[in-house]
C-alpha cells in the first residue's frame, strides 16, 4: 500500500514523499507534513513557551529555541502557503506566558490560512486564549476522509483508516562506524499509523523501535532521508 | 612544654581503659589545643578518631574551667562537626565519641544527622543543637540552606573532615571546601582538621582542606608512624595451564578459596563490582552449602537495613564470610575479621592496602590478604602490588577544579537561606583550592546565570530564581527554595531505581539501564536472592521471590576502574624484571614463566626500553596490538587517536578493543602499520586537536553533563520517595546539553563537561606522558602466527561486548583449545 517516491526539492531543502490511500504526503525537513491535494499542513508538538515555563521556575534555558521555533514556522508557512494548518496537539507547553502573544502575532500575518488545533495533553490554557488568536479547536480526534488526526496515537485504528499522530516525539538511533551513534528525529509510517516528529526545539526524542515493513525517515542537516 | 589543656585527664582515661596513646595522637592533641588547623595522616584502625575527639572535648573543659561562673548548661550550641563521607561510618564514630564524652564526664550530646534522620529529629536539632554532630557533606549543605544558619553555627569551634582522601576526589569534597569557606567567616574561632589515609598528593589534600587558611601558616600535618605490615599471598592453581588466559570472574579457583574461608574465623571477600559480588556469593553457596546462614553479602545497592545487619553481625562474630565491594572499603572497624581475600586486580595500590587493612585491626598487627587472579597476567599485578606496598607507592587523588555546577548549587543554597552579598562570597570562594583561579568574568557569569538565567535582562523575561534585593541575592519563591533543598543530595545518586517487594519492603537499588533490558516475569539475581520482576512503577522496581533460576545478574557500570598510573609504573617494572635472567624472587612471576616463555616464543617479551607491537592476520581480519600498560582509559583514547591518524594515511575502518595492558585495532583490510610508524602516529604533537577529532568528545561530554545538570539544578528528578509533581518541568540533561551546545557555547557548565572528559575520562595528561615515554622506547614489531598471551585477553574483551558472560566462558574455553 505504501510507496515512497523519489526525492523532490522544496524550499531549498530535500524532502520525501509518501503515498497513502492515493493521497500524497510531503515530508518537510522543517518537521512538518504537507497533505498535497488538500493543502493541509500538519505540525505536531511545538511546545511553544516551554523555555519560558522553565525559566519562570528558575531553570536557566537560553531563549534561542523560542526564536528558532518561530522563525522556522514563519519560513515554512511562507514557502508552503497551505490553506489550513493543523496543529496536532501540544502547541503550547503549559500555562500561559508571553510567548503565546509572540505566536499570536505570527498568526495574524497569515490571515488567509485557517489555523486549527487538535488538543493535546499539554494544551491546558483556557479556551479564551485559543479563541483570542482565532484558532479552530478540535477537542476530539479529527476525521478527514480515511485519515484520523489525533494528538496521542489511537489504540486500535478502525479498519480502512489511517491515523496521523504526534505526542511521541519519535526518534531513532543510527549507528555509525567506530561505535559512534546518533539519535535523530524521524517520521514514522506504520501499517495504519504515522507518527510526526516534534516540531519544537528543546522537546527531546523518544526512541522508537520500528517493525519490519515500517518506513522511517530521519531529519538530518536540513534533509529528510529514508532509512 | 606546658600542658595546653587537661591532657592528664585524657591520659587517665586512656590508662583506665588500658590503652596507651600513640605519639601522633599526643601530637594532634597538643596542636589542636594550641589552636592549629591541620591534617592527621593515619591509616584506618590506628586510633585516628581519638586523635581529634579528645582535644575537642578537652578544649571545652578548658573553657569551662576558665570561666568564673559556669555557663548555663544548654547555652553551648553546636561546638563540633564531624564530617564522614559515608553514613555507615557515622554510627561507629558516634559510639567512640560517646565513650569519650562519658569517660571524661562531659555534659555533651553526640548526635548523628544524615539523610536518614527524620525531619522531626532535624527540627529538634535546629532548635536545640547537639554539641557534637556527626554528619555528611550533603547534610551540612542543607544546614546552610536553613534560615538563620549564622546563628546556628556561631559557637562552632571545629569541623573535622574524616576520610578526607575519599572526599577530596569527588564533588562532595568541593561541597566541603565551599561550606568551610563560609564557616570560617561566620565562626572566627573555627579550626579545620582533616583525617586522611596516605595518598600520593598529600600537599594537594592539605591545600584543598585548608584553602585560604594555609596562608596564615598556623597549621600542622601530623603523620602517624604506625606501619601496617601487609602480606600478599596469591592463590595459585596447581599448574599455570589451569588459569585462563582471559577471564574476569576467577571462580575456577573457588575450590582453593573455600579452605581459606574455612580456616579463618571471619573473612571478607572483596570483588571489584557488585555483579561479581553477586556471582561469587551464589557460587560459594553452591559449592559450599554449609556457608548458608553464616555468609552474607554487602554492596552499595543493598538496602541500608540489610547492610547494617551485616555490619552488626560482623561485629558480633556471627558471620564467617562476607562477599563485598568497595562498600566495605572504608572506615568501620571490624575487629573480628581475620582474613581478606581480593578477587581480581584491585587496579590501585591504595585500594588494595585499604582492603588488606580491614584485617589485623590492632595497630602493628600483620594484615594478610589473599589475591585471587581471574586470569594469568593478573598475577603480575600481584607481584607489582607487593612491590608498591614495600616501596610505599600510593596513588594521587585528583581533586576537582573549577566545578561550576557545585558552585551554582552552593550560591543558590546561600540565596535560599539568608541571602548573600556577592563581594563577600566572591573572596571566600576565591580562597578555596577548587576555585582559586576563578575570574571576575566567570563570577559575573555565574551570578547572571542564577539571577537572570544567563540572558540579557529583557522586559518580557520571566526568569525567576535568585532575586536581588538591596544588594542581597535571595530566593523568595518558596517552591523554588523547596525544589533546591530537595536537590542538594543529588551529588551522590545516579539514575537508579529502588527495588522493592510488591508488599513494599525495600531491598536495594539497581541501575536503570540494567532493569530496562528485562521484561516482567524475568528472573534476576540480586542481593543474594532470585527475584522475579513484577512491574516497574514510579521509579520503583517491584519484585517477588521465586524459585525459578535467574537468567541475569545485574551489573553496575561504576565498577570498571582503570589501572591507576602508579600501578602501571610498578607493573611495567615487574614486566621488565621478567625479561631479566634471575627474576625469581616473586612466586607469581616464577609461576608464570611457562606463559612468558610462550609469549617470547610467539612474539617478544619487551624490556623497559622496548615497546611491543604485534601485527597479524586471522579469520577476523588484520590485528594491530600495542602494549603501553597504562590502563584502559588511556588505551581507549590512544586507540582512537591511532585509528584516526592511520585513517589519514588511507581510508580504513577499525574496531577497537582494550584492557589495562594494551589495545587492539582490528580491520577487515590490511593496516599500513609500518608506514604509520614511520610517520610518527604515536607522537604527542597536536594531541589535543587529534583527540578532539578522533573521539566523539561531544558524546562523552554529553554523558558527563548528566551529573552537572543535576547538581546545578537544571534537571530535577525528585528525591528518593518524592515524585516529581510538576510534570511540565520534566526534562533530561540531554536536552539542556543540546540547547547549550547549539546556542550558548560559552556556558560554563557546558565547558566544564568537556574539561571533565579530558581530565577524568581520557586522562589527557597521562596519555601525553605515555606517548612521550613510548617515543623514547625502541619499537619492536612482531608478526606472530597465533595470538599471544598478551593479545588474547584483549581480543576476548572485544567479544565480551556482544556476548553474555556465561556464553563467553564457553567461547573462551573453545578459543584457548584452538591456540594450544
Amino acid at each position: 500500500m505504501l510507496t515512497s517516491n523519489y526525492l523532490i526539492h522544496l524550499a531549498g531543502n530535500v524532502s520525501e514523499e509518501v503515498t497513502l490511500y492515493n493521497n500524497t504526503f510531503l515530508l518537510c525537513s522543517e518537521k512538518a507534513v504537507l497533505w498535497k491535494s488538500e493543502g493541509v499542513l500538519l505540525i505536531s508538538d511545538l511546545h511553544l513557551g516551554k523555555v519560558n515555563h522553565f525559566r519562570r521556575s528558575g531553570i536557566a534555558v537560553p531563549h534561542n529555541p523560542n526564536d528558532q521555533n518561530i522563525e522556522r514556522l514563519i519560513t515554512l508557512l511562507q514557502e508552503v502557503q497551505p490553506d489550513r494548518v493543523l496543529f496536532m496537539g501540544d502547541l503550547f507547553h503549559s500555562h500561559y506566558n508571553t510567548e503565546w502573544e509572540v505566536f499570536g502575532q505570527v498568526l495574524k500575518c497569515f490571515p488567509a490560512i485557517s489555523f486549527e488545533l487538535v488538543m493535546g495533553n499539554h494544551d491546558i490554557m483556557s479556551d479564551y486564549q485559543y479563541q483570542k488568536h482565532q484558532l479552530v479547536m478540535h477537542k476530539k480526534p479529527l476525521e478527514m476522509g480515511a485519515f484520523i488526526m489525533s494528538h496521542e496515537p489511537l489504540e486500535g485504528v478502525p479498519e480502512g483508516c489511517y491515523n496521523f499522530a504526534g505526542h511521541i516525539h519519535p526518534g531513532v538511533h543510527l549507528r555509525g562506524k567506530g561505535r559512534q551513534g546518533i539519535k535523530l528525529p524521524c517520521f514514522y509510517f506504520g501499517k495504519n499509523q504515522a507518527l510526526l516528529p516534534a516540531f519544537g526545539e528543546f522537546t527531546g526524542l523518544y526512541k522508537i523501535k520500528p517493525k519490519v515493513g515500517d518506513q522511517v525517515f530521519v531529519i538530518v542537516d536540513g534533509k529528510v532521508i529514508k532509512v | 612544654m606546658t600542658d595546653p589543656g587537661n591532657l592528664t585527664l585524657a591520659h587517665n582515661w586512656f590508662k583506665q581503659k588500658g590503652w596507651k596513646s600513640f605519639a601522633f595522637q599526643e601530637e594532634a592533641w597538643e596542636a589542636y589545643l594550641r589552636g592549629y588547623h591541620g591534617l592527621v595522616n593515619a591509616p584506618t584502625g590506628s586510633g585516628k578518631t581519638y586523635s581529634l575527639v579528645i582535644p575537642i572535648l578537652l578544649e571545652y573543659l578548658r573553657e569551662r574551667q576558665s570561666e568564673v561562673t559556669s555557663p548555663r548548661k544548654r547555652d553551648l550550641g553546636l561546638r563540633a562537626i564531624w564530617i564522614t563521607p559515608i553514613k555507615a561510618l557515622a554510627k561507629e564514630i558516634g559510639n567512640s565519641t560517646q565513650r569519650a564524652v562519658d569517660g571524661l564526664d562531659i555534659d555533651w550530646h553526640v548526635k548523628l544527622r544524615t539523610g536518614d534522620t527524620s525531619s522531626a529529629e532535624r527540627e529538634k536539632m535546629k532548635k536545640n543543637p547537639p554539641e557534637f554532630m556527626i554528619t555528611t557533606p550533603e547534610s551540612l549543605q542543607l544546614m546552610l540552606a536553613q534560615k538563620g544558619y549564622e546563628k546556628f553555627f556561631k559557637n562552632l569551634r571545629t569541623v573535622v573532615c574524616d576520610e578526607w582522601h575519599e572526599l577530596m576526589g569527588s564533588k562532595r569534597g568541593v561541597q566541603m571546601e565551599l561550606a568551610l569557606s563560609r564557616l570560617k567567616t561566620i565562626c572566627p574561632k573555627l579550626k579545620v582538621w582533616g583525617i586522611s589515609a596516605t595518598i600520593g598528593n598529600m600537599d594537594e589534600a592539605l591545600q584543598a582542606l585548608l584553602g585560604s587558611s594555609l596562608k596564615k601558616k598556623k597549621y600542622k600535618v601530623i603523620k602517624s608512624d604506625i606501619r601496617k605490615f601487609i602480606e600478599v599471598e596469591s592463590v595459585l592453581p596447581d599448574t599455570v595451564e589451569k588459569l585462563p588466559w582471559a577471564g574476569h570472574l576467577g571462580t575456577n579457583l573457588i575450590d582453593k578459596v573455600i579452605p581459606i574461608i574455612q580456616k579463618s574465623k571471619s573473612t571478607l571477600i572483596f570483588t571489584n563490582t557488585r555483579s561479581f559480588a553477586e556471582i561469587w556469593y551464589q557460587k560459594l553457596l553452591d559449592r559450599s552449602p554449609d556457608l548458608a546462614g553464616i555468609m552474607a553479602m554487602h554492596h552499595g545497592s543493598i538496602s541500608r537495613e540489610l547492610r547494617d545487619w551485616v555490619e552488626d553481625a560482623l561485629h558480633n562474630e556471627q558471620l564467617r564470610a562476607v562477599v563485598c565491594t568497595s562498600s566495605l572499603d572504608l572506615g568501620v572497624d571490624f575487629r573480628p575479621v581475620e582474613t581478606i581475600i581480593q578477587i581480581g586486580s584491585p587496579k590501585g595500590v591504595a585500594r588494595f592496602m585499604q582492603r588488606a587493612g580491614r584485617s589485623g585491626h590492632q595497630p602493628g598487627a600483620l594484615s594478610k590478604i589473599y589475591f585471587v587472579p581471574t586470569h594469568s597476567l593478573e598475577l603480575i599485578e600481584a607481584a607489582a602490588l607487593r612491590d608498591a606496598i614495600a616501596n610505599g607507592i600510593v596513588e594521587d587523588r585528583v581533586p576537582y577544579l573549577r566545578s561550576f555546577d557545585v558552585l551554582i548549587q552552593y550560591l543558590v543554597t546561600l540565596a535560599v537561606s539568608d541571602g548573600f552579598k556577592p563581594d563577600e562570597i566572591f573572596s571566600e570562594v576565591k580562597g578555596t583550592f577548587c576555585y582559586s583561579s576563578i575570574t571576575q568574568d566567570e563570577w559575573s557569569w555565574l551570578l547572571n546565570f542564577i539571577s537572570t538565567g544567563g540572558a540579557a535582562l529583557t522586559a518580557y523575561d520571566e526568569y525567576r530564581k535568585v532575586e536581588i534585593e538591596e544588594g542581597f541575592y535571595k530566593v523568595t519563591n518558596r517552591r523554588i527554595a523547596m525544589r533546591h533543598r530537595l536537590s542538594i543530595g543529588t551529588i551522590v545518586s545516579d539514575s537508579s531505581l529502588q527495588v522493592k517487594y510488591v508488599s513494599g519492603k525495600y531491598i536495594g537499588t539497581i541501575e536503570e539501564w540494567f532493569i530496562a533490558r528485562l521484561n516482567p516475569g524475568d528472573v534476576f539475581w540480586f542481593a543474594g536472592r532470585n527475584l522475579e520482576l513484577v512491574r516497574i512503577k514510579d521509579m520503583v522496581v517491584q519484585v517477588r521471590n521465586t524459585k525459578k533460576k535467574a537468567k541475569a545478574v545485574p551489573s553496575w557500570q561504576g565498577g570498571r576502574m582503570p589501572l591507576s598510573s602508579q600501578m602501571s609504573v610498578v607493573l611495567r617494572k615487574k614486566l621488565h624484571e621478567i625479561t631479566l635472567k634471575n627474576f625469581d624472587h616473586d612466586i607469581e612471576l616464577r609461576f608464570l614463566k611457562p606463559l612468558m616463555d610462550l609469549q617470547k616464543e610467539r612474539s617478544h617479551l619487551p624490556t623497559k626500553n622496548e615497546f611491543l607491537i604485534e601485527y597479524f592476520k586471522s579469520t577476523e581480519g588484520y590485528h594491530v596490538l600495542m602494549y603501553p600498560f597504562e590502563g584502559r582509559a588511556v588505551h581507549e583514547g590512544m586507540a582512537a587517536l591511532l585509528a584516526h591518524r592511520i585513517s589519514k594515511i588511507t581510508p580504513i575502518t577499525f574496531s577497537i578493543a582494550m584492557n589495562d595492558y594494551g589495545f587492539e585495532l582490528l580491520s577487515d583490510q590490511e593496516i599500513p602499520l609500518y608506514e604509520a610508524l614511520e610517520t610518527d602516529v604515536l607522537s604527542a604533537d597536536n594531541l589535543w586537536q587529534d583527540i578532539q577529532a578522533s573521539i566523539n568528545s561531544v558524546e562523552m561530554a554529553r554523558r558527563r553533563f548528566r551529573d552537572i545538570a543535576a547538581i546545578s539544578g537544571l534537571v530535577f528528578k525528585g528525591y528518593p520517595g518524592h515524585q516529581v509533581k510538576d510534570r511540565h518541568l520534566q526534562s533530561s540533561s540531554q536536552l539542556f546539553f543540546d540547547v547549550f551546545n547549539d546556542y550558548e557555547s560559552h556556558n560554563l557548565l557546558l565547558l566544564q563537561a568537556y574539561e571533565e572528559v579530558m581530565e577524568f575520562q581520557l586522562e589527557e595528561a597521562r596519555m601525553r606522558n605515555a606517548l612521550l615515554r613510548i617515543n623514547k622506547q625502541k619499537f619492536i614489531v612482531t608478526e606472530p602466527d597465533k595470538p599471544t598471551p598478551f593479545a588474547f585477553p584483549i581480543m576476548v574483551d572485544r567479544l565480551r561486548e556482544k556476548l553474555s558472560s556465561e556464553k563467553l566462558e564457553d567461547r573462551v574455553k573453545r578459543m584457548q583449545l584452538q591456540f594450544d
